[in-house]
């Protein structure tokens, strides 16, 4: 969802007071259509986890992994990597994430609101 | 306020225009993407392509205006769950994410043109083309089983009014009658499935109809997963299930429709209900566009789906080629994610990071009593290889099996709402 985000926020010879109030209607604007907008690099891994788990903080049978400390996500998927906490699923696509790529995962994902309000 | 993606985009395009000329001239706007089919590969390409740059026009051309799930729909034969809440519509895809659905078939592909023609006479010019067709059987492989057959022995391997014919059937049938599936030669749709059928109708039979008898006539040797479904089909329904190997039968020759009679290398066997699972091949379409090989299959860039026959369309899914993935819903939905991205970043010239397949299957051998496994995969020399594999094991205890099976029906809903928001 920040591509767009990104975007504005780089504009720099653009008026920052502009500037700061259309990042901030697009982030409300992102925020309302859902959770899976984007495709920078945060986006485009955390698309893996929306297979399983939803990205908008319902947890049923599932737990949410959205808005969270990232330290503590990333502490989790290096367990699931190491073996130390047991699931196949978990196991098999920490493995397959770089160090890089959890980090750049646990921020996005801990940037993401948990709308449970939302259906 | 309720935004629509097209609002969103003009919103927001805009201000990137005027701030960063540089920037959206690198993008080609507006850019077109055509999606053919709208099962799980095709709904989820279409929404992560919309999701992923405000800039793509994405079409998803699908026949039908809702969607049943053909994954869980044993459940549906276990009498478990309702065949409409296997089902789901396209209204999210179409308003939240303002892809363009159309109800119509795609009668043809114009790779050159780059058109793509509906049957209701509409023309589509695209950019990209993403073609989701599925499975076609390959009716006449066994002698007697065409497409009028399936009226009455129903293969049940699209989900819908097949699946309702084999339920009303198995209802029908009296106790101590014998439902006979016939299981189908690799590659087919979801590996496992032939075998979990047997599982829930067991179930369903031990509660109703207990001298009820289920035998597999298979025309392969072993199947996926196989420890574990004995060792469940022991444990639940004791004596209830058979399995018969092409080597011990010597292979299903022809069907009398008619009595049911299904004839073998060997012996003929008479069913109560028989449920026939023919061999596959990729859906029509593919066939008909030169997406698929001799093979009968679509062979792909495993990096971006694209067909290695027809530049410019990327074919996902069941249709595919795809080396070690299994044809599967979950391999489909991974896969059109990996295409998405790749599309958009060929459109828009967005960061493309390296592909990441994976699979995952939940498979129930009773309600409580759910195994999976847990597959990645990697691109090696243009296929695709395994990476990890995770299975569960016989001998695990009860109540992790229950917690497979109360994730099974987390990963369901959370995974429907993926495909179609």
């Amino acid at each position: 969802m920040t591509a767009k985000y990104r975007c504005v926020a780089n504009a720099s010879n653009v008026r920052q007071t502009f500037v700061l109030s259309i990042t901030a209607s697009l982030v409300i604007l992102l925020a309302d259509r859902g959770t899976t907008a984007g495709n920078d690099r945060g986006a485009q891994i955390a698309a893996i986890c929306a297979s399983c788990h939803r990205l908008d903080g319902h947890d049923k049978g599932i737990p949410s992994i959205v808005g969270l400390d990232k330290e503590k996500l990333a502490g989790a998927m290096a367990a699931f990597k190491s073996g130390e906490r047991s699931s196949q699923i978990m196991r098999a696509v920490a493995l397959s994430l770089s160090d890089d790529e959890i980090a750049t995962l646990a921020e996005y994902l801990a940037a993401q609101p948990a709308e449970t309000k939302r259906r | 306020m309720t935004w629509t993606r097209r609002k969103f985009g003009y919103v927001a395009g805009a201000t990137c225009l005027a701030a960063l000329g540089a920037r959206a001239a690198r993008s080609q706007a507006n850019a077109r993407v055509v999606v053919i089919g709208g099962g799980v590969g095709g709904a989820t390409v279409a929404k992560y392509l919309a999701a992923s740059a405000a800039t793509l026009e994405v079409t998803l051309v699908e026949p039908k205006q809702r969607y049943t799930t053909c994954f869980y729909s044993n459940l549906y034969l276990a009498g478990l769950r309702s065949l409409e809440s296997l089902t789901h519509d396209y209204e999210t895809l179409a308003r939240q994410y303002g892809i363009k659905v159309i109800h119509d078939t795609a009668a043809a592909i114009d790779p050159v043109a780059k058109i793509v023609t509906l049957e209701g006479g509409a023309k589509l010019a695209y950019d990209r083309a993403v073609v989701a067709p599925g499975i076609a059987f390959k009716f006449d492989s066994i002698e007697g089983y065409n497409e009028a057959a399936t009226q009455t022995i129903p293969h049940a391997w699209n989900a819908g009014p097949q699946t309702k014919l084999l339920r009303q059937q198995l209802e029908n049938m009296e106790d101590g009658g014998v439902f006979l599936i016939v299981a189908p030669p690799d590659p087919f749709r979801c590996p496992p499935g032939p075998y979990e059928r047997a599982c829930l109708v067991a179930y369903y039979f031990k509660q109703f109809k207990p001298r009820a008898k289920i035998l597999i006539l298979d025309a392969k040797d072993t199947f996926f997963e196989q420890d574990l479904f004995q060792d469940g089909w022991n444990r639940h329904y004791p004596g209830m299930i058979e399995w018969l190997p092409s080597q011990f039968t010597g292979g299903i020759r022809s069907v009398d429709v008619k009595t049911r009679a299904i004839k073998t290398g060997g012996e003929t066997f008479n069913a109560s209900v028989a449920n026939i699972i023919p061999p596959q091949m990729a859906g029509e379409l593919a066939q008909r566009a030169g997406l698929a090989d001799q093979s009968g299959w679509c062979p792909i860039d495993p990096m971006t789906f694209e067909s290695k026959l027809q530049p410019g369309i990327h074919v996902i899914g069941d249709a595919t080629s795809a080396g070690d993935m299994p044809k599967s819903a979950f391999a489909a939905n991974s896969q059109a994610k990996v295409c998405a991205f790749a599309i958009a970043a060929a459109l828009t010239g967005s960061e493309l990071l390296a592909p990441h397949l994976f699979n995952t299957c939940f498979t129930l051998l009773a309600p409580n009593d759910a195994v999976s496994d847990a597959i990645s995969f990697k691109p090696v020399a243009g296929s695709i290889k395994i990476n990890d594999i995770f299975i569960s094991q016989v001998g695990e205890s009860e109540e992790m099996r229950r917690q497979g099976a109360r994730e099974a029906d987390g990963w369901y809903a959370a995974f429907t709402h993926d495909v179609f928001g």
